[in-house]
């Protein structure tokens, strides 16, 4: 997969934002190209959420650029919605719509936003829960489901958009130890299907195994990225050492 | 706390209805049965005891009911749309909507009922001719238009934030995500408030005896003039308020547990 004719699918650029006096992000700036898994971890704070959700626009930056898939973000003319549709979110709090059963959650966006028939939503919402291994949850209501069910199913539904991309802000962190196998599973199957994926999380473990790269911030900076090998056996920064020995 | 969030939406306390009683309020049940029953108890004891004139009263007014309830009914229906669209606008981030319909709130919240009532009435019948039953409705949705407005900006801002951004990172306008996603939800929310708001205008609804439609204070004031019999006819429009009102709050009650229970 490592291969020399990967291209681009998100550039940042010197990306700066403040809350107040504080630098959220602190002039960042990274790549991920096409097929790339790049995990981000860093403490609490550190502004590696806000990174990630910078990346579909959900936060407001004060400076820099973000370009995804050939689209400027934050151009004024760009078209965030047709953005969106090509890159799939999925949260730290699973954000399924309770009022709506599991089948329904997955079709909504299909059928309103890429127009396809409630047919078509459906079959496509099927073969995806199967895919998660929730087919026979459909009919419930997120309610009704365990946290671990919830996220499989966060995920089917950011999938059936058919994104290019994948932002996972936490995708474990909400959820008891039990069933955080269960997500993680279906985030690595999708990462061998070849998903272009950007992960924060705090689960080393996945960050070893599935990560093409591995990026530490800390204080809204970046302070080292490389592969997992590296990363995990000799890393160059005192803070990621630091880091790393508190966490592993 | 997460789950929690989910699975029990935000109470919104808004509005100044009648208390609606619940099974875990011993006392308010208890009272709620006694003053239902009781009061339909001294209906029927005064009517047999003495028809005249109490049973006259009671043949009289009954056209007025269905009028009252015309006007709650069709008010609360107008309010609803007229709210939805104010709460929509409250929190709007375009400035000129979102000015348009602050300003619509503090001048409706400004000014007594009754004086709006009057003023709407008359400014209507200046400009145009519709039924006098028509524009008491108009009135009445007006005022409680606003209410329903802050119930509703009340239950929208209620819905958890990553409602709002799931719907939005999945593609969805900002419309969109507002008409499938968070605006559903916030109805659940501001069902409660809505009850007690239809209640609240049931009981205003009899300021519109003033504007020449029949309701039943009106229609009761005519009997009074008539017979001379005020208080045994206002015993008898105080106890029909009581009935009616008691009966709404009552079946709200029983609606709003069936849905915060089932899906």
């Amino acid at each position: 997969m490592k291969g020399s004719e990967r291209t681009g699918m998100v550039a940042v650029r010197e990306v700066v934002k403040r809350y107040g006096e504080l630098r959220a992000l602190d002039r960042v700036s990274f790549d991920v190209s096409e097929g790339e898994k790049v995990v981000i971890i860093g403490p609490s704070g550190s502004g590696k959420s806000t990174l990630l959700r910078s990346l579909n626009r959900l936060e407001q930056i004060d400076g820099g650029s973000i370009v995804v898939d050939g689209i400027d973000l934050y151009a004024p003319a760009t078209d965030i919605n047709a953005l969106r549709e090509e890159v799939g979110m999925v949260f730290q709090s699973f954000n399924l719509f309770p009022h709506k059963t599991v089948l329904e959650n997955i079709t909504l966006a299909q059928i309103v936003v890429r127009k396809r028939t409630q047919v078509e939503a459906e079959a496509k919402a099927k073969a995806l829960l199967a895919k998660v291994g929730l087919a026979e949850k459909a009919d419930a209501y997120p309610g009704k489901l365990s946290g671990g069910q919830q996220q499989r199913v966060a995920i089917a539904r950011a999938l059936a958009m058919d994104p290019k991309l994948m932002l996972f802000d936490e995708p474990t962190s909400a959820l008891d130890p039990e069933m955080i196998g269960e997500v993680l599973d279906v985030m690595k199957n999708l990462a061998l299907e070849g998903m272009t994926m950007v992960v924060v999380t705090h689960e080393m473990g996945f960050a070893r195994e599935v990560a093409d790269r591995v990026i530490f911030m800390d204080y809204g900076k970046i302070v080292e990225e490389g592969t997992p090998e590296h990363f995990f056996q000799n890393p160059t920064h005192e803070r990621t050492k630091l880091f790393l020995s508190q966490i592993l | 706390m997460a789950d929690n969030d989910r699975v029990r939406p935000a109470v919104v306390d808004v509005g100044d209805g009648a208390a609606i009683p619940s099974k875990s309020d011993i006392g308010l049940f208890t009272a709620w049965r006694f003053a239902f029953f009781g009061a339909l108890a001294l209906l029927v004891f005064l009517a047999a005891s003495r028809p005249d004139p109490y049973l006259n009263i009671l043949k009289f007014v009954p056209d007025g009911i269905l009028v009252t309830f015309e006007v709650t009914v069709g008010a609360i229906l107008l309010s609803l749309v007229i709210g939805l669209v104010t709460g929509l606008g409250r929190i709007s981030s375009n400035r000129f909507i979102n000015g348009a319909a602050s300003l619509y709130v503090e001048i409706i919240r400004g000014i007594p009922l009754l004086v709006q009532l009057f003023y709407i009435y008359y400014a209507l019948g200046r400009f145009v001719h519709v039924p006098d039953i028509a524009s008491a409705i108009l009135a009445m949705a007006v005022c409680y238009g606003a209410y329903m407005g802050e119930v509703f900006r009340a239950g929208i801002q209620s819905i958890p934030k990553g409602q709002m951004e799931a719907a939005r990172s999945l593609g969805m306008t900002n419309g969109q995500a507002m008409r499938h996603v968070i605006v559903p939800q916030a109805f659940k929310v501001v069902l409660p408030p809505i009850g007690n708001e239809f209640i609240a205008l049931l009981k205003d609804s009899s300021l519109v005896s003033i504007l020449a439609v029949a309701d039943i204070l009106r229609r009761g004031r005519e009997f009074a003039s008539e017979s001379f019999a005020y208080f045994e006819t206002y015993t008898i429009i105080a106890l029909i308020y009581l009935i009616i009102t008691l009966f709404f709050s009552k079946l709200i009650g029983i609606m709003e547990e069936r849905i915060s229970e089932g899906k």
